[in-house]
């Protein structure tokens, strides 16, 4: 078993081999031959190919061997990691999520990579032939394998965020390759159209990603710091069983459990991938695109993304009856709505478009309804008939030289130019249409029996199931009918290009451009494009035969040839009769009514077909048309969703663009830039006066900067900063080269040391013989309402009392409504309290009548203060500080000296008694003190 | 008396003071360039004579300051080259070498 090469290690050159043909072709295609970028393009794909066939026929083996859960699982590194972070009031610890570039092949990923290099390889084979013209065959191929390898990476994708990277690589390659013709300004509309859309749609993929890991981090963490792949599909499901307990909050308004809430976003994302309704209005007019693109992403391949998402987290989806209803009506409603339109287009590729819209509705009720293995097989056997009908309808353009889509009015009789193309069209229709012993047959027949299975479930099932059963039998009905319509009109019948030339001459309504003729003489494609026709009209047929459960089931029961569900049973959860409570098996008839009305509805919309327009050569339905044109009209006009969205979201967004673009250009640009460039305009027009432009005045200033330089180095500049607290200051002076200190701490004139250079700070503890001065400290105490004690203090001044003496608390600075009563309460007029110091150096003040507190106490009499005491009157507060100041003499290695000074104030908290010899003196009053009385 | 250090930063700071003022005071800029090279030359006096009498710390092996008015004598020729040709330059557009005639680049 030693190839030397690793099956897991495949999985990773799957993804890498058509990425590194997008690189190749992207940057040097332009230069290279156009055999060259087919041959790399092509052969990039065809290894891909080569490698899945590997990869699956080792699952095929290990499946084989009895091992029932067999994967095949390949891990590159580890991407980044998220951290859920703790969560004390919960008991829970952090969790830490890491998310690893990490591919898996089971048996559901197993079958999608075979049909997407498969059905690639024959589509990119197609290309050669199709594209041969096109001067942009290398951005042709580059787009399409950079979508191959998103595709792939989606999914093979082990986890929610990988898959998210394919499921935007593939958005971003459908919008380059709708645009591919970007000249014609419709096609380029279209691909943004496709991309805005879709961009709806991811962002509820985003946000059920993000609720399913979160639940899963949240179920998985204990009281100690743990690691979670929170977004392994794996292990998404397998806590999807706990997912019924309601989520402890709401997103946009959406409340329920966790899977309801996860499931209703990320089908908002599927209905934006894969066109459902109300999201599907892009893909009809992603057909701008060229016809091999329509065929693989539009019709095989990125569409049925949506299938697949839903089908690999199906054990969350089966836990929500809610989220299952709503896929089943909504992809019900979408195949029967998008079958009405169908019926009446006129273009091939347009039928075709809504076609598919209609059959991805199907693949979403088969989802809905449980039956998650049933809408696999359709996305499988629809991949087949859908490609080679896209491929066809691709063959007949190429033929008749018709750019961008085909008429159908103007084609017929073309079975007599393009045999190969009619067979494998007819092939292909009657699969789509559901004749028997054809692959759509089987899986059509699959999705009605799982809705027959849906009425089975108690609570809501009959209705819902039933309701599906109804809409799917119809749009089955009308799918048969516009398939043969579209066949009948293309290629039986006369060629009636020549006539529409004619008609359209004639009168005078035809648009330009659009009226010329196709090719008089149509003619069959080349090899490379009947190649890939040929063998997807084969598979059409013959792949669905991997369940051949109806057929068998209508004469046994005992034998059971259902070899897909089989191999698809432990990657997807079902819905199963037996799993009902209260059910024990379901009733044999649901088969041959599943298989009866599928039979029903394809020959009832192929007679009808034949009836109206190979009998009736076309009149029936025109008859039809003219007896309720307004109908007709509706639906030809697609149910005018367009136009609503148009009038409902598109058109009030453009009037807000419109307000927001001339807000930007008013207010933006007119206001805010316009002033500030013009600031800085007067500001430079100002600064440029100041240039003379003569050389001697800058020469001047010059001189001058030399001058003060040279003073600068030649003088010392010390400077002393202070920090104070209670009794202690500390004095710091700055740094300086070749600087030498002495310092002087109390400033008395007597230097405490000698010069030294490497004191640069003096701690200052005051003592009781130190000199120091009187200084007042006036605050305004506000009080705050509600909250007891002192409230903030705002400075108001200092006063320095040794120069001065005496001081008079200005009026000023004394608060608003202060009041100075005697002792019958009139009102005083007169000079505030006032402070003295008399010749021994001790502090009073003389309360002048106001209403003062010393320390808390009042005071009506003159009274000694000490430093540290506190004053109060009302809200003003003073408090006596001392202030002593340190002086450092700074000299340089000239032998320049430079002194410094700093004081500090020392406020203390509690008052500090200063030894001193009693000492009475007479008292000198200041000037306006004299009026008031003293004794 | 015995010359010292002092008296040739003395003649150095002189010459720098000429320099100075002459290339305040005059208008036209070949004077003002001389009176560039004279301060430049203050400069290099300044130079060696700090080199003799305060050699670094190789001794009398010890050139540095003589290296550095080499480069200054260097520096010197280069700007004089630069300078004249601008002077020429400008004389072909003024017909005139006054300095304050030129004040184009003000704004």
């Amino acid at each position: 078993m030693e190839l030397g090469f690793d099956a897991s290690r495949s999985l990773l050159w799957i993804v890498l081999l058509p990425l590194a043909g997008a690189v190749i072709n992207g940057i040097f295609g332009r230069f290279a031959e156009r055999r060259l970028v087919s041959a790399v393009a092509l052969g990039s794909v065809a290894g891909a190919f080569l490698l899945a066939l590997f990869a699956f026929s080792r699952l095929v083996l290990a499946r084989v061997g009895g091992e029932e859960g067999a994967r095949i699982a390949y891990t590159a590194y580890e991407w980044f990691s998220l951290t859920l972070p703790a969560n004390p009031a919960a008991g829970q610890s952090s969790v830490a999520i890491p998310i690893h570039i990490r591919f898996v092949m089971d048996s559901l990923s197993g079958v999608m990579t075979l049909v997407i290099t498969g059905i690639g390889l024959l589509i990119h084979l197609y290309s050669v032939g199709y594209m041969s013209e096109d001067k942009g065959l290398a951005r042709f191929f580059a787009y399409l394998n950079l979508f191959m390898a998103s595709m792939l990476i989606l999914v093979l994708a082990s986890n929610v965020p990988l898959m998210f990277v394919g499921w935007e690589g593939v958005g971003l390659c459908s919008y380059l390759l709708i645009g591919f013709w970007f000249d014609t300004p419709a096609y380029a509309a279209a691909g943004r159209k496709a991309f805005v859309v879709n961009r709806i749609g991811d962002f509820g993929v985003l946000l059920g990603m993000f609720v399913l890991a979160g639940f899963v981090a949240v179920q998985f963490s204990g009281s100690s710091p743990t690691t979670v792949a929170a977004f392994e599909f794996e292990v998404i499901n397998q806590a999807a069983s706990r997912m019924h307990t309601a989520l402890p909050f709401t997103v946009f308004g959406i409340g329920g459990s966790v899977a309801t809430v996860a499931g209703l976003f990320l089908f908002l994302g599927c209905t934006g991938k894969s066109a459902q309704l109300p999201l599907y209005v892009w893909l009809p007019d992603a057909m701008a695109g060229p016809t091999p693109v329509s065929a693989l992403i539009h019709a095989a391949t990125m569409v049925t993304a949506g299938v697949y998402l839903c089908c690999r987290l199906s054990p969350v989806f089966l836990q929500s009856s809610t989220v299952l209803a709503t896929i089943a009506i909504v992809g019900s409603l979408t195949a029967l709505m998008a079958a009405t339109i169908a019926v009446v287009q006129t273009d091939m590729k347009k039928i075709l478009a809504y076609s598919t819209v209609s059959q991805l509705g199907f693949m979403f009720a088969a989802v809905g309804v449980g039956a998650f293995g049933a809408a696999i097989f359709h996305v499988f056997t629809h991949a087949f008939f859908k490609a080679c009908l896209f491929l066809g309808a691709g063959s007949v353009m190429h033929s008749v030289g018709a750019h961008g889509d085909a008429d159908v009015r103007k084609l017929g009789g073309l079975k007599h130019y393009m045999p190969t193309t009619r067979w494998t069209f007819l092939l292909s229709c009657l699969a789509i249409a559901g004749v028997p012993l054809t692959s759509g047959f089987f899986s059509k027949d699959a999705i009605l029996h799982g809705a027959l299975t849906m009425t089975l479930v108690p609570g809501g099932g009959l209705l819902v199931g039933g309701l599906v059963f109804a809409l799917l039998a119809v749009a089955a009905t009308l799918t048969a009918f516009y398939m043969f319509r579209l066949y009948f009109l293309t290629f039986e019948g006369s060629y009636r290009s020549a006539e529409a030339e004619s008609e359209a001459h004639h009168s005078d309504h035809h648009h330009d451009g659009e009226a010329h003729a196709y090719d008089p003489h149509p003619h069959e494609s080349p090899m490379t494009m009947t190649i890939p026709l040929m063998v997807l009209g084969v598979g059409a047929v013959v792949v669905g035969y991997l369940n051949l459960d109806p057929l068998v089931h209508l004469v046994t029961h005992d034998l059971h040839l259902n070899y897909w569900e089989h191999w698809l049973d432990p990657a997807v959860a079902n819905l199963s009769a037996a799993s009902l409570p209260g059910v024990d098996h379901e009733p044999t008839w649901f088969g041959y009514l599943a298989a009866g009305v599928g039979t029903l509805a394809m020959i009832t919309g192929v007679y009808t077909s034949y009836r109206f327009y190979i009998i009736g050569g076309g009149a029936p339905a025109e008859k039809i048309a003219s007896l309720v044109p307004r109908l007709h009209r509706f639906l030809f006009e697609k149910w005018r969703v367009d136009e609503f969205y148009g009038f409902v979201i598109v058109r009030p967004m453009k009037e807000l663009a419109k307000v927001a673009g001339s807000m930007d250009l008013t207010f933006v640009d007119g206001v805010l830039t316009k002033l500030s460039s013009s600031s800085v305009r007067l500001l430079g027009w100002l600064s440029v006066r100041i240039q003379s432009g003569a050389i001697y005045v800058y020469g001047a200033f010059m001189a001058l900067g030399i001058v003060f330089l040279t003073w600068w180095f030649l003088q010392p500049h010390p400077q002393l900063l202070v920090t104070s607290q209670q009794r202690s200051a500390r004095f710091e002076v700055s740094p300086g080269a070749g600087y030498e200190y002495r310092w002087d701490i109390n400033s008395d004139g007597v230097y405490e040391t000698g010069w030294n250079n490497d004191k640069l700070a003096v701690e200052y503890e005051f003592g009781a013989k130190d000199p120091f001065h009187h200084v007042l400290v006036l605050s305004h105490q506000t009080v705050q309402p509600g909250r007891a004690g002192r409230g903030r203090s705002v400075s108001v001044m200092r006063q320095d009392l040794e120069h001065g003496g005496s001081f008079v608390l200005p009026a000023s600075v004394l608060p608003t409504g202060w009041q100075r009563r005697d002792d019958s309460g009139e009102v005083l007029d007169g000079p505030t309290p006032a402070f003295e110091i008399d010749g021994s150096g001790v502090l009073r003040v003389l309360p002048n009548s106001a209403q003062l507190r010393v320390n808390g106490r009042p005071v009506t009499e003159k009274t000694m203060l000490d430093p540290g005491s506190t004053l109060t009157v009302g809200s003003l507060v003073i408090q006596v500080a001392m202030r002593i100041s340190a002086t450092v003499e700074v000299r340089n290695v000239y032998g320049k000296t430079s002194s410094a000074r700093a004081d500090a104030d020392l406020v203390l908290r509690r008052p500090f008694q200063i030894p001193r010899q009693p000492t009475v003196s007479k008292l000198t009053l200041p000037e306006s003190a004299k009026g008031s009385e003293l004794q | 008396m015995e010359i010292g250090l002092g008296e040739y930063i003395g003649l150095s700071c002189i010459l720098f003071g000429i320099g100075t003022v002459g290339f305040l005071i005059r208008r036209n800029i070949l004077v003002q360039l001389m009176s560039i090279e004279l301060m430049l030359n203050a400069v290099n006096v300044a130079l060696v004579s700090f080199n003799r009498w305060h050699p670094g710390t190789l001794g009398d092996f010890d050139h540095s300051g003589q290296v550095f008015a080499f480069f200054v004598i260097a520096v010197a020729a280069a700007e004089a080259a630069v300078g004249l040709a601008i002077v020429l330059s400008l004389f072909r557009l003024k017909k005139s070498v006054a300095s304050d005639l030129v004040d184009q680049l003000r704004y």
